[in-house]
């Protein structure tokens, strides 16, 4: 089975180097970008499943970032990091494609359990996709036959 | 707030009040008593004139009558047959049949001896060259004498005229009665004391004065007589006893007499002096009811303006609370939200640093010790407090990012049941008796439901912690209820019977991070943010407790204006 690549964004250096190290001790793969625009970048050359993306961050916010990804990686699952308790800032993410939020100050445990939520779904979306695919090269021949009775 | 001084003020509006009122009302009143008593004083003037002129003409008349009756006989007759004891008896009878004032008829020769003589007293033969009035008659023809009383104590005159014949002259002479002119003089009644008399050149009765003054006597006061012939002159003047009187006088032109028409002042003014009168009181009692409006109207402007003020500084008071209510929870938010960073900085460190030991012990690096408990129960610690503080952070969020309500109409008599229905248990297990009071007539409102439900939730929960201090759990009572005030809004209202709020505390629980509840339970933000909630739907949320009794929050919201 697939082990699920992480990547966490946000501005605080401390807390990404110590959740990294704490999400490699879960086994997990896990890389790190500390702005918006360093996450797309990432992106771009490596297969993330799961982002846990600041709301708030100088630059780029956490909105905007979520859009871009969700734009030029649909498939990547998005899970916000909010230091705002309000359900406001978690709708507009929501609606943006976030898979679910979390709220500041966030246990690992949570949010370890959050990301492996939102692996799953993104294999089952892959699952969905792959059999979409079989099937559709599994037809071709039914097809062929059908065509020529 | 310094109390605003409203004595300037007052006096200023009384002042107004008064004085302009007051000064048209003297202007009107002073206009018209001047052109009143202008125009009523000459027209008593020009009555009194016009007396005077009337019967200086009558007495005119009746002298120059009597004079050309005489100037008839003297012209008529020979001095033989005036002699004539018998034509002279029938001449004074055809007289008498013209005018009943003559008394008498004599006849004089130029030696002044009374030839003949015809009436009631024995004169004839009589000699009366040395008398004055035969010498003035002697040198002018004719003569008129004052009034005198003759032996029967009557008051006549005489007149007498001359006729020369050649070389002869003689003269006749006639007693006249004065009771004629008498009666046309003081037949003169104007008001109560208007009277008329007439004077000699002397000063001299010549007819009684009605208020004293007889016969023959001096007339006591000196008169100012026009000069003669010379039309009529009118004055006002105290007599002797003190008394003013209006005074018109005029000589005869028949005789050097005056005719005198008077009347008490008083008297001839007194439409006057009751316009007088009436117009002072008119000015007492319009002064009166002026100044009586003026303080009463006053009053009631102060009073009014005194609590216009009063509500405007309520008014700017609960402003500069609800503005320093918004200004904390902004700084609130923002600092609870720098927190949560570092809080999540150090609950990752945390974390690892339970994991590093985790790791530690299962390599056997660390044996189980007393420290290393310590150590553990210092880091759970560590936890707790972190926790603690997010919780607190996440309240102030709430608090400070109420965000904009959605609006829609929330039917109470189905709302209130749902959210009460949600603490059902919770009361149950704490032995509270819940019930609702919601009348049939409830409006719907216009709010937010979820923060109308925060709110109630709120409110439900405090109630109950009230409770449980009190009762423990038993001999709760939670009362919800709601209905429609007298002014057409409706109030929402949740009683207990806890342990309630003291006087002092009342006014301080809106008030952000105030709380009664012991440290860690209570952030001290839920009323002041139904405080805001309810302020945001156009409503108020009032408290009433009594310490040891219970408490009841109010809530009163305008009612929805969709039917």
């Amino acid at each position: 089975m697939e082990t699920m690549k992480l990547m966490l964004v946000d501005d605080e250096e401390r807390f990404l180097a110590t959740t990294k190290k704490l999400l490699l001790k879960k086994g997990l793969e896990v890389m790190t970008a500390t702005s918006g625009a360093e996450a797309l970048d990432i992106l771009r050359t490596h297969n993330i499943h799961v982002v846990i993306l600041d709301v708030k961050m100088p630059g780029m916010d956490g909105i905007e970032t979520l859009r871009e990804i969700k734009r030029a990686h649909p498939l990547v699952e998005v899970i916000m990091l909010t230091g705002h308790a309000t359900v406001e800032s978690a709708i507009d993410g929501l609606k943006s494609g976030a898979m679910d939020y979390l709220m500041k100050p966030a246990d690992v445990e949570d949010l370890i359990s959050k990301a492996e939520e939102a692996f799953e779904k993104r294999q089952r979306i892959e699952e969905r996709i792959r059999m979409a695919q079989t099937r559709k090269t599994m037809k071709r021949p039914r097809e062929i036959l059908k065509e020529t009775a | 707030m310094k109390k605003f001084n409203y004595l300037h003020l007052k006096r200023t509006i009384l002042t107004s009040m008064i004085l302009i009122p007051l000064a048209t009302l003297v202007l009107i009143l002073g206009f018209g008593y001047y052109f009143f008593t202008t125009s009523l004083q000459s027209s008593t003037i020009e009555t009194v004139k016009r007396i005077v002129a009337d019967h200086r003409q009558m007495i005119d008349a009746f002298l120059t009558n009597r004079k050309a009756n005489l100037d008839f006989v003297l012209n008529s007759y020979r001095f033989e047959d005036l002699t004539d004891p018998g034509e002279l008896g029938g001449i004074l009878s055809r007289l008498q049949k013209e005018s009943s004032a003559f008394v008498d008829l004599g006849v004089f020769n130029s030696d002044g001896i009374h030839v003949n003589y015809q009436g009631p007293y024995k004169l004839a033969g009589r000699d009366y060259a040395g008398s004055p009035w035969f010498k003035e008659v002697m040198q002018k023809g004719e003569y008129i004498s004052d009034v005198f009383l003759g032996y029967r104590r009557i008051p006549h005159f005489v007149i007498a005229l001359k006729r020369e014949n050649g070389e002869k002259s003689w003269i006749i002479r006639s007693t006249i009665d004065t009771r004629i002119f008498n009666d046309l003089v003081e037949k003169v009644r104007i008001g109560k004391t208007g009277e008329a008399y007439i004077l000699n050149a002397e000063g001299i009765f010549q007819t009684e004065r009605r208020s004293g003054g007889s016969l023959m006597q001096r007339d006591s006061e000196t008169i100012l007589k026009p000069p003669l012939h010379d039309g009529i002159k009118t004055f006002i003047k105290k007599d002797t006893t003190g008394d003013s009187h209006l005074y018109a006088t005029t000589w005869l032109e028949g005789k050097n007499w005056l005719l005198v028409v008077r009347q008490a002042k008083e008297d001839a003014f007194k439409a006057l002096y009751t316009a007088s009168y009436v117009i002072a009181f008119i000015t007492l009692a319009g002064g009166a009811g002026i100044i009586g409006l003026a303080l009463v109207l006053t009053g009631r402007i102060i009073r009014r303006m005194e609590r216009m003020d009063t509500e405007k500084e309520a008014l700017s008071s609960q402003l500069i609370r609800a503005s320093r209510l918004a200004e904390v929870g902004e700084m609130a938010t923002g600092f609870a939200h720098e927190i949560n960073n570092p809080l999540q900085i150090m609950k990752s460190e945390e974390t690892l640093m339970d994991v590093l030991l985790t790791e530690l012990k299962e390599k056997g690096e660390l044996q189980p010790s007393e420290t290393l408990s310590e150590l553990e129960d210092s880091m759970a610690q560590i936890d707790l407090q972190i926790n603690r503080c997010a919780q607190i952070t996440q309240a102030i969020l709430k608090f400070g990012r109420q965000g904009d309500p959605v609006f829609q109409k929330v039917n109470l008599r189905e709302f209130i049941p749902e959210v009460t229905a949600m603490v059902k248990n919770k009361a149950n297990v704490h032995g509270i008796h819940l019930s609702q009071e919601i009348e049939e007539n409830t409006p719907a409102v216009h709010g937010d439901p979820g923060q109308l439900q925060q709110v109630l939730l709120n409110l439900y929960n405090n109630a109950m912690d009230a409770i449980l201090s009190r009762h423990g759990v038993e001999g709760g009572t939670l009362v919800v209820g709601a209905g429609l005030r007298e002014d057409g809004k409706v109030a929402i209202f949740v009683r207990d019977n806890g342990s309630g709020i003291s006087a002092e505390n009342q006014k301080k629980i809106f008030s952000p991070f105030f709380t009664t509840k012991p440290v860690g339970k209570g952030t001290g933000l839920g009323l002041s943010v139904c405080y805001g909630i309810i302020g945001k739907m156009g409503g108020i949320i009032e408290v009433d407790s009594e310490k040891d009794f219970g408490t009841t929050f109010t809530i009163v919201l305008p009612a929805s204006a969709q039917a």
